[in-house]
């Protein structure tokens, strides 16, 4: 139970807290979820979901949330320089990032190997240590 | 005249008129309002009157165009709670559009949703009582001070745009509900709740579950949010019965087509892009170009930015290629926020009078301390002297006394015997000469020593039998303090060799000089290139061990730096030696060298050999050298040694407020750039532009007709479509993957936010809505396969 008499006045005034006891509720929140039991308190992610929904069973033109995905683009992919935003003619191997012109490429191969990968974290390109 | 208006206050919704004051074409002016005309979805008119303004002086009555839901912050929390849920009868419907982003309820039939707020919850820590609260929504971040955030981030109950965390979905709609005003025992209402396009099942029936079981709702619809948000603006006839919905979301972009009126799911497709990711985005590359002003890019300021400045280039590479050239348009363009920034205290050079006035002080003060050494040197030498005096009296009138009375009569003064007065007399003497700074005489005592040698040392040269022991014990003495005396003397006379020496050296290098400057000059010059260089390189080794890394930033820094290349072997040696557990024979030690290892394990061999010691010396002496004789020379050490601190300490210097400014160029359109292309920030789909053609192709009509009916009624509705310039770059991306000559006509939603819930609450108010609604005796008779076919019909 929130007791809400030793909240500071505007906190009570402006309601911030929910209060755990509500008339129109048929199941209270601490009914459902008593605290300290961890049972009931797992929920499946998305991907556990979409496995758990069998789509493979239903027929292929019937839409559904896994083939109503765009695919991957027909164009070719627009390359950016990583830290300016403009065109990237360049490539730096050492640092797998792409670059403008000279200043950039001055400023990528001052930048710490953790800078190094943020950038590449932006487009999903950094090295992931499992 | 109608005129239309945009305010420049966050809080449109709020009618505060005396803040609106920009009209369009106008700079500043106030008007007053005699009252409004009409209101309609999305606009008043007023009849309102300029008061003050620049350019139109007479006062004229006009009619004011006031378009309430402008594109510039539409995303406003409304929590006050309502007090009249119990007016509405059982069968009015509640409308809930359940955004990834907002969570809106309120009444079937009514224009605006009662209660918004952000779809979160945080469970924070009450500081002063230590209890875990649940709070929902955005609040008020002056009242969040009282609680302590750091442990638990805001939650969503979205993964993607699909809601499976059904605890925070059920604290979120709790605080719906209740600040709706149910006071009932349960939600007595039919809901109509939005959800994704081809939401899954177990998504939607434990939503089901939810409302059925806890708050006891007898009925359910679901509908798609983008749907409504079409149907809305086509009953407004922004859009026709045939088109397209491209709605670029929170989460995720969806184009839906539209058919009749009623939305094809199977020619709709989803890429995973949305504000977020453009928040997210633009939240990275600021700290990544700020990182001093990281804490400065909380989420929600960032949000706002976003969308107050960023907007969508009609064709990315030229406007990039603008902001690289450094144009003037682009200058234009670039927006800069400064962070609050105090200059700190300027630190003006001291005036001439200040110098002379401190100098004069300073002066003062030493001329003080002066004298007050001085005074107490004086002071101690009039002390020494008095002492001395009474000591010189006393043996004077030690001369009157017997020598049996001696003791009797020293008894008083504190002394033992003559000798004792006579010693303490030579003491005091001595300190007095000290004292009064008189020189000490050295050369005089020397000579006095040498002549006194003999004497002194007149045991040394008897031999021992002829002597007592304790004549043998001074003996011994003598002879070691001879030879002390004698090593001293010896050590003098190297040294004044040494100085004859270098001296000679000296005046044969003069020589040198003299007979060729420019040869000599030359040649000192190669020698301390020579030198400086062999200096340099030990130092490197010692330092670095030998190991130049060409890129120090990106090498390795571990523990092999830290340790100069002689520490380096004395690991390796120590290694080798703990880790040998010897295999094959044990030969060590049948060399003599073998045991060279243990000297080299020993100890840190930091000391350095003579060698560079000297070479040190020379080199100094050879600068010196030169700075005397060549005026343009430097001391290459010095600039060395200058430059590489340089580098090393970063350079202090004052922040300015410069280093405060936020300047955004190209981030302004990078950003949401990505609804165009996903690839950016790495996910493999089509952008906002193909996903029409996309759509179109898996429509599969084969009816051309059909497909130019969808291309000249295309609606951009969602959160993301906010963004200045998005319908121009739309029109341009689709007319290229469009056959040449189709019509193409593109247009925003009336309140691409606020449509969804609008269209749903017309949808619900609707009379046939309960044909479209399945109830709690139906979920629970029917179950998930129902669940699963179930589709609303939009067109009631």
């Amino acid at each position: 139970m929130v007791m809400k008499g030793k909240m500071e006045p505007e906190v009570v005034e402006a309601e911030l807290v929910l209060p755990s006891y509500l008339s129109f509720k048929r199941v209270q929140m601490y009914e459902k979820y008593p605290k300290g039991q961890a049972r009931g308190r797992h929920w499946k992610h998305l991907k556990q979901i979409i496995q758990a929904e069998n789509y493979q069973n239903y027929p292929p033109d019937e839409p559904n949330y896994v083939n109503i995905e765009s695919p991957p683009s027909m164009h070719p992919c627009k390359r950016i320089c990583d830290v300016t935003g403009f065109e990237a003619p360049y490539f730096d191997p050492r640092t797998n990032l792409r670059y403008a012109n000279t200043e950039v490429f001055k400023i990528i191969r001052s930048l710490p190997n953790e800078y190094v990968q943020r950038y590449l974290a932006l487009r999903n390109a950094a090295i992931v240590l499992k | 005249m109608i005129v239309p208006l945009r305010t420049t206050q966050r809080a449109s919704s709020k009618l505060n008129v005396p803040s609106l004051t920009r009209l369009e074409g106008v700079v500043s002016v106030s008007v007053e309002v005699y009252g409004f005309l009409a209101t309609g979805p999305g606009f008043m008119v007023f009849i309102a009157e300029v008061v003050e303004s620049q350019e139109h002086t007479e006062p004229k009555p006009f009619l004011l165009f006031f378009s309430f839901f402008t594109n510039t912050m539409p995303f406003i929390s409304k929590i006050q709670r309502q007090s009249d849920f119990n007016l509405f009868g059982s069968s009015t419907p509640i409308v809930i559009d359940n955004g990834a982003s907002y969570f809106r309820i309120g009444w079937a039939g009514e224009i605006e949703p009662r209660v918004v707020f952000r779809n979160i919850v945080q469970r924070p820590r009450h500081k002063a009582t230590g209890e875990t609260v649940t709070i929902v929504g955005d609040h008020d971040p002056a009242l969040m001070k009282y609680f302590d955030c750091t442990r638990s981030g805001p939650r969503s109950a979205f993964d993607s745009n699909v809601v499976f965390q059904f605890e925070i979905m059920e604290y979120i709609l709790d605080f719906g509900f209740d600040r709706m005003g149910a006071t009932g025992s349960e939600i007595d209402h039919p809901v109509l709740i939005t959800e994704c396009a081809c939401n899954p099942v177990q998504s939607r029936s434990k939503m089901g579950e939810l409302l059925f079981e806890t708050y006891g709702v007898p009925s359910i619809a679901f509908g798609v949010d983008t749907a409504f948000s079409y149907k809305y603006n086509q009953q407004q006839g922004v859009c026709d019965k045939d088109g397209l919905a491209m709605c670029p979301g929170f989460t995720t972009t969806h184009v839906i087509p539209f058919v009749n009126g009623e939305p094809i799911y199977k020619g709709c497709c989803r890429t995973n892009i949305g504000g977020f990711h453009v928040t997210d985005y633009l939240k990275q590359l600021l700290s990544l170009k700020y990182p001093y002003h990281m804490a400065r890019f909380t989420w929600e300021k960032v949000e706002d930015l976003k969308m107050e400045h960023c907007y969508i280039a009609l064709d990315y590479a030229s406007e990039a290629r603008l902001f690289q050239k450094g144009a003037k348009e682009a200058e234009e363009k670039t927006r800069c926020w400064q962070l609050p920034w105090v200059p700190p205290p300027t630190e003006e050079p001291p005036s001439e009078e200040e110098i002379a006035r401190k100098a004069a002080i300073k002066e003062k003060q030493g001329q003080r301390l002066r004298e007050m050494a001085e005074a107490k040197r004086s002071s101690r030498i009039n002390e020494l002297e008095n002492e001395l005096h009474g000591l010189e009296f006393l043996l004077q009138q030690l001369e009157q006394v017997d020598d049996s009375d001696i003791p009797s009569f020293l008894s008083e003064t504190g002394y033992v015997s003559r000798q004792e007065i006579e010693s303490a007399r030579i003491k005091v003497t001595q300190t007095l000469r000290k004292a009064k700074g008189e020189p000490k005489n050295e050369q005089a005592d020397m000579e006095k020593a040498d002549t006194t040698s003999n004497e002194k040392y007149s045991l040394v040269n008897i031999p021992d039998d002829m002597l007592t022991p304790e004549q043998l014990i001074e003996k011994k003495k003598q002879v070691s303090l001879k030879s002390m005396s004698e090593g001293r003397q010896r050590l003098k006379q190297k040294r004044y060799e040494e100085e004859l020496e270098r001296e000679r050296k000296q005046q044969l290098e003069e020589e040198k000089r003299l007979e060729n400057p420019e040869l000599y000059l030359e040649q000192l010059r190669a020698r301390y290139k020579d030198l400086s260089e062999r200096v340099d390189q030990r130092k490197r080794l010692k330092t670095n061990g030998g190991h130049t890394n060409g890129n120090n930033m990106s090498g390795g820094i571990g523990r092999g730096e830290r340790l100069n290349a002689a520490q380096r072997e004395r690991m390796r040696l120590l290694t080798t030696a703990a880790f040998d557990r010897g295999k094959g024979e044990d030969t060590f030690g049948t060399r003599d060298e073998d045991w060279q290892l243990y000297k080299l394990m020993s100890k840190d061999n930091d000391d350095d050999d003579e060698g560079p010691d000297e070479d040190d010396a020379e080199l100094a002496r050879i600068s010196s050298r030169l700075q005397g004789l060549d005026p343009t020379f430097v001391p290459k050490s010095e600039t060395a040694t200058g430059s590489s601190q340089l580098a090393e300490v970063p350079r202090i210097r004052p922040l300015t407020k410069e280093d405060f400014q936020i300047v955004f160029g190209v981030e302004r359109f990078r950003c949401p750039e990505i609804l165009f292309n996903p690839n950016w920030i790495g996910v493999d789909q089509v952008g906002l532009d193909e996903m029409a053609g996309v759509s179109i192709r898996r429509l599969s009509s084969k009816d051309e007709s059909l497909e130019e009916r969808l291309t000249s009624s295309i609606l951009v509705t969602g959160g993301s479509s906010l963004f200045p310039g998005i319908v121009e770059r739309l029109e341009a991306g689709i007319r290229m993957i469009r056959p040449c000559g189709s019509p193409i006509k593109i247009v925003r939603a009336l309140d691409p936010v606020m449509d969804a819930w609008r269209g749903a609450a017309a949808y619900a108010s609707a009379p046939l809505f309960n044909t479209q609604t399945f109830s709690r005796m139906d979920y629970f008779e029917k179950g998930e396969d129902q669940l699963r076919s179930y589709q609303l019909k939009y067109s009631l």
